[in-house]
């Protein structure tokens, strides 16, 4: 009997069949190796808007002149004077109805503001971090109060309705919990001006601030 | 005879082809991370963690927070994806968690120019 040996067909026949076996072998070594995922998961967010009116609003202004005053707080209009003698604006809303965690956040969100008396000069709004009433507000008060010390935006005081983005504002404040507004405040500085923007109190409905706001959660 | 000879040749080399390519095989599977893996995932966590973003006031996401991250994820790679309505990557990045005590919050920036409005979905996985 002959002794068996390898020949050459053999080993090209080998090969030819168990390549394939080895390529698809190799594949799945090396997803393995090269998929070292611990861990995966997603998170889906809910989108949802959830505008404000001057019925969830509050507003109101101090008075340099009046350090004791809280008639701002009622008037028709709020008066935003530059100068040697300064009224300070402020307006906030309640965003407990739109019901929102504080894991929640700020898509984009607009407030606006319509000038009822017109100036040339800039108003610009700063956050307010802290609470406040137009009840009790007054300029002697404005030391309890913690406001951001750079403006969020700012315009002209030109007649008629301004709207302004406020989105990382609101964004900020939906993780805090709370909105409590903006300041707004004359800095042209100079010569003595007033711009007054309608209030919530305000006759015209068209004339009092409101907000947009579109979130996710 | 011959043509016996010849099948019986290439079912031998054949057969040991297989058991080299099989041994190299078991060597990677069981040298590979893929085995490492598994044991960090239950060190680490198995529960699907909170994120939250920060935007600027243009609407773009400026940051990407996870929250209550396990301290035993310390050292590993977590990534993000902020993702549209078509599960497609609006921007992606990544940042390695650190030591802290408790959970960690840990905070992921890089992500481009992405609107917030555009994103409905973060893709997130922890790596080694």
């Amino acid at each position: 009997m002959r002794r068996f040996q390898i020949t050459p067909l053999h080993l090209a026949v080998a090969i030819l069949v168990g390549l394939p076996a080895s390529a698809g072998v190799a594949y799945a070594a090396s997803l393995g190796i090269g998929s070292n995922k611990l861990f995966a998961w997603s998170q889906t967010l809910t989108k949802g808007t959830c505008n404000q009116t001057s019925t969830t609003a509050d507003d109101t202004y101090v008075q340099q002149g009046s350090p004791a005053s809280t008639a701002g707080g009622t008037a028709t209009t709020l008066s935003i004077t530059g100068g040697a003698t300064q009224n300070y604006a402020f307006i906030r809303f309640n965003l407990s109805g739109c019901s929102l965690p504080t894991t929640a956040g700020a898509d984009s969100s607009t407030l606006t503001v319509v000038v009822t008396t017109s100036s040339t000069h800039t108003i610009s709004l700063f956050p307010v971090y802290s609470s406040w009433s137009s009840s009790t507000l007054t300029w002697n008060g404005l030391g309890g109060l913690t406001i951001g010390s750079t403006a969020t935006t700012s315009f002209t005081g030109s007649a008629g309705s301004h709207a302004l983005t406020v989105t990382a504002d609101v964004d900020a404040a939906i993780k805090a919990g709370a909105l409590w507004g903006w300041e707004l405040r004359d800095t042209t500085g100079g010569a003595a001006a007033t711009t007054k923007i309608g209030a919530v109190e305000n006759g015209t409905a068209g004339n009092r601030p409101s907000m947009t706001l579109s979130y996710e959660k | 005879m011959k043509r016996l000879r010849n099948i019986f040749g290439i079912v031998v080399t054949t057969t040991l082809l297989s058991v080299g390519v099989a041994s190299a095989a078991s060597l990677s599977f069981g040298t590979s991370a893929l085995g490492a893996g598994s044991t960090t995932v239950t060190g680490c966590t198995s529960t699907a963690l909170t994120a939250t973003r920060n935007v600027n006031n243009s609407g773009n996401v400026t940051q990407l927070n996870v929250t209550n991250v396990p301290q035993a994820c310390a050292g590993e790679v977590l990534a993000a994806a902020l993702e549209n309505s078509s599960h497609t990557s609006l921007g992606s990045s990544s940042a390695i968690v650190g030591t802290c005590t408790g959970g960690c919050t840990v905070a992921i920036t890089g992500f481009g120019t992405v609107s917030a409005a555009s994103v409905t979905a973060y893709a997130l996985s922890l790596t080694q």
